[in-house]
């Protein structure tokens, strides 16, 4: 049966139905085929693994970073950023760097990123003579530190699923991102120097000063997400709440770029883009439910326990395997469906659960560039107007520089424990 | 049938559109009286719903907008009548799982439509339940819609050819 | 839903038994693994049983609807639970301090009272849920950022509890306030100061280390709850069943009732060690004054539930 609904999962993909409907059709014909089991089971489960307070933390981050486009805050950070790396060879693909990062501090949902900031970026990087191969694999690729900065919506997701500290997690993220970001910065210097790039020019320091000054307000948002949480005065989920009511009310009155007739269009894309991927969520618990009565778990236990004696062994099996399924799944069902499989062999083998969501965090966000469905790569081809292979080879050397920063990470944990140890040694 | 598919999109967008204003209401109200020390208990589980509600809702909206990522490059790579017929196969696809989870998402509220909130007795889980055929029924006439534009698709070829 | 029983090609049955933890030393597993090797035994393998820890559900709703549309044959869940399916006088079970000691417990849920619930649960779910037996997940108490001297210290203490209205009543009528955050961002809360305090079982807050935050380090035996779990399987599928098989599943329902509470027992005295070893401080108190803020807050709770009678016998059992 195993093989027959993997046959039916390949077919149904590759033929054009949407890959959560895919999902949700191989969990129900699943659980047909189990004759014990009733199949109103299938919409029971896809309401059942909705029905948990940190998937709220979804909307209301992209909600965040939707009111952060509208209100032209990425605009804002983007001169910023301009001012501060622009004086650089290839100084706009430094900028789409940074900006990416700041980016990163607000909002755990990274296509909002590519989008708010390709936009303006990519067209602006293309009229300055930069090629569309740097272009479009730089904004695409550099949006990936959104989700491994915090806050970030898979390490809520991750920690939700283990119950491992949201704190650390988060903590976690700041050294791999930075390294991630600037590893980024040194590939593009490379490039900048061989192709001529040109430098923005230098801004004056009156108008740096001016314009850090505007930014502020925006700045200070990792400041109260981050530091509400780990003071305690609100937990991951509550934050992206304020996150979004805090962006909400800088754009509305001090920046007043948004007006009370665009919040509606704006919560309408909040809603269109956080329906597709918990949609797909939904849908994959069925198909979470359709494996626990095949009890996929404690087989993969044993598989493991029987076949792989290392540690390291395992850390690079479970790589390889989120880096595969990262390629045609969103990193929340993704986790949804196989975090709860390796978890009980990862503590077996002494794997601390904040490590094991750096890692798992870390590799599926390699999943938003990698075709076919890489969500932050797709939507800067269609702005850049390039095609989807034409950007996967422009991404190459990025998700290099990544897989070299998790693999330190991997092997390396101190690294990224750096910091957390530092702000909150108790949480380890 | 385009005018009034397209008046459903709008109404159930705002449907979506106001569950999603009422979590974010909820979740403000929870930080706000637990430092407040006022205990309210129902926060999470209205908010919890609301979610729910607001993703179903969303989701066959974006049915409509055919905004499901799909792999498309066998249709793509497709023309004419055979591209056609394949969108034809992927609609009938979702008309019947979406139809199977109509009824059984009726079966499940009916089966269920008297069980408590937790929080809130005086709250019916049938009023959750009932999200599951909504969205499945409303994704069936969705997806008609464009079975229909599909047909014409492939008739209109047909005059041509 | 599926009522009728699966026989399947080999004319063997298939059982699914399950409960909502996870951890694989919970006693709910030591229950349902007992269950299991008794069934399966006596039938000589002609019953079997597949037991699931937390992996088809690990929120007790979530058993429950398995339970009622034949998804799942045996469940273990609170009684509190059965409020949400309809069944409000099984309430009175999570009521604080109905039961002053283990024994009062024993004598109440294993005598009159727990028959009584039994034909309640069956008659008002209409078939659809057996009482096989009861359980327990331990004795309840209060663990916090200081200890408690007296039920005076509880004055504005933030505290995370059930969200089922009786037990937020006689917190707060204790002074407490009773937060709402969910059992996996407690650790959390717990380290980060989002709230001050949280009650339940050795076994069950142990083994998620809030004993080790500091906001949970210290424990004052309130002993507020004697903890009741309900086991129950498909009313109308055990109906189905030829007789001996019923007789089988009922002797070893009776069997894992005495494996699951020793190993609850067990464990209660374990986890309280382990967490004295690793630095929390374990205080016990007058439990009077408690017990008088919630005998009226009892009153008018079984009022509200129509279980006046229920209390009364218990309270005849003390
Ligand atoms: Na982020
Ligand atoms: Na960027």
């Amino acid at each position: 049966m195993g093989f027959l609904l993997l046959a039916i999962f390949l077919v149904l993909m590759i033929i054009g139905v949407p890959i959560a409907f895919v999902i949700g059709i191989v969990a129900l014909i699943g659980i047909i085929s189990i004759p014990y089991t009733p199949e109103a089971t299938v919409p029971m489960s896809m309401v059942n693994g909705l029905d948990s307070f940190v998937l709220l933390a979804v909307p209301l981050f992209i909600l965040a970073a939707n009111l952060m486009n509208s209100g032209k805050i990425s605009e804002k950070l983007i001169e910023l950023a301009l001012a501060i790396v622009g004086p650089i060879r290839g100084g706009l693909a430094h900028a789409n760097v940074l900006v990416s990062m700041m980016f990163a501090g607000v909002s755990g949902a990274a296509q909002a990123d590519t989008a708010g900031v390709g936009k303006i970026l990519i067209p602006s990087m293309l009229k300055k003579g930069y090629d569309k191969e740097t272009a479009v694999g730089i904004t695409a690729a550099s949006s990936t530190v959104g989700v491994v900065i915090p806050p970030s919506i898979p390490m809520i997701i991750f920690a939700g699923l283990t119950n491992a500290s949201i704190g650390a997690l988060f903590l976690g993220g700041i050294v791999p991102g930075i390294l991630i970001g600037v590893g980024m910065m040194v590939f593009v210097y490379i490039v900048a120097i061989k192709r001529n790039y040109p430098r923005a020019e230098r801004v004056e320091i009156k108008k740096f000063l001016k314009l850090l000054g505007e930014s502020i307000p925006a700045l200070f948002t990792p400041v109260i997400i981050i530091g509400g949480i780990i003071s305690g005065f609100f937990t991951a989920t509550e934050a992206a709440a304020v996150a979004s009511i805090y962006t909400l009310i800088v754009c509305m009155f001090y920046y007043k770029t948004i007006k009370v007739k665009d919040l509606s269009g704006i919560l309408m894309d909040t809603l269109a883009l956080s329906s597709l991927s918990l949609f797909a969520l939904a849908a994959a618990s069925a198909l979470g439910e359709l494996m626990s009565y095949y009890q996929i778990g404690a087989m993969a236990q044993e598989f493991f326990d029987s076949n792989i004696g290392s540690k390291w062994l395992f850390i690079l099996i479970i790589i390889g395997f989120f880096l595969f399924i990262g390629t045609f799944m969103d990193a929340i069902p993704a986790m949804i469906l196989f975090v709860p499989v390796i978890l009980p062999t990862a503590l077996e083998f002494g794997i601390d659960p904040v490590h094991l969501g750096l890692i798992v965090v870390i590799t599926l966000a390699i999943g938003l560039i990698t075709p076919p469905y890489g969500l932050c790569l797709l939507l800067a081809a269609k702005i850049g107007n390039m095609s989807v292979e034409r950007s996967f080879v422009a991404v190459i050397p990025y998700i290099a520089i990544i897989l070299v920063i998790l693999l330190f990470v991997a092997f390396f944990p101190q690294i990224a424990f750096y910091i957390p140890k530092l702000i909150n040694p108790a949480l380890f | 049938m385009k005018k009034f598919v397209n008046t459903l999109e709008k109404i159930q967008m705002t449907v979506g559109v106001l569950f999603l204003c009422i979590f974010v209401f909820v979740i403000v109200l929870q930080i706000i009286t637990r430092h407040l020390g006022i205990s309210v208990i129902w926060t999470e589980e209205v908010a919890n719903y609301s979610f729910i509600w607001a993703i179903f809702m969303g989701a066959a909206v974006m049915i409509n907008r055919r905004e499901h990522f799909n792999f498309d490059f066998i249709v793509q790579k497709l023309t004419g009548a055979k591209k056609a017929g394949l969108s034809i196969f992927n609609d009938l696809v979702l008309i019947v799982f979406n139809f199977v989870i109509f009824l059984l998402g009726l079966q499940v509220v009916t089966e269920f439509w008297n069980y408590r909130w937790a929080t809130l007795p005086e709250m019916k889980m049938g009023y959750v339940w009932i999200a599951i055929p909504i969205m499945a029924l409303t994704m069936i006439v969705y997806s008609i819609s464009h079975l229909i534009d599909h047909v014409r698709a492939v008739k209109a070829k047909e005059v041509i050819e | 839903g599926t009522d009728e029983l699966e026989v399947e090609a080999d004319g063997t049955i298939k059982l699914i038994a399950a409960h909502n933890q996870t951890s694989p030393d919970n006693p709910y597993q030591t229950g349902l693994l007992k269950f299991k090797e008794v069934v399966e035994n006596e039938s000589d393998g002609k019953i079997e049983v597949e037991v699931h820890a937390g992996t088809i559900g690990t929120e007790e709703s979530q058993l429950v609807e398995k339970l009622q549309l034949g998804a799942a044959d045996l469940v273990v869940v609170s009684p509190g639970l059965m409020t949400q399916t309809g069944i409000r006088e099984v309430d009175i079970l999570s009521a604080p301090y109905l039961f002053k000691s283990y024994d009062h417990w024993l004598r109440a849920i294993d005598g009159p009272v727990g028959e009584e619930m039994a034909e309640i649960i069956n008659e008002k779910s209409n078939n659809s849920f057996k009482v096989l037996g009861y359980w327990t997940a331990g004795v309840r108490h209060f663990y916090g950022k200081k200890p408690l001297e007296s039920i005076d210290d509880l004055k504005g203490v933030s505290l995370r509890t059930q969200t089922s209205g009786v037990i937020s009543d006689f917190w707060q009528a204790t002074g407490a306030i009773p937060s709402s955050i969910s059992w996996g961002e407690l650790y959390q809360g717990l380290q980060q100061d989002v709230v001050d305090s949280s009650e339940n079982a050795y076994p069950f807050f142990v083994q998620q280390a809030h004993h080790t935050t500091p906001n949970g380090k210290y424990i004052t035996e309130t002993a507020h709850d004697f903890t009741t779990r309900l086991v129950l399987f498909n009313g109308e599928k055990f109906d189905n069943l030829p007789e001996n098989y019923q007789e089988i599943i009922l002797k070893a329902a009776e069997e894992s009732v005495i494996a699951e509470r020793e190993a609850t027992n067990t464990q209660d005295v374990e986890y309280k060690e382990k967490a004295i070893e690793e630095g929390a401080v374990v205080n016990e108190i007058d439990r009077e004054p408690f017990i008088e803020v919630a005998e009226p807050i009892l009153d008018e709770f079984v009022k509200e539930i129509e279980a006046e009678e229920l209390l009364q016998k218990i309270r005849d059992l003390e």
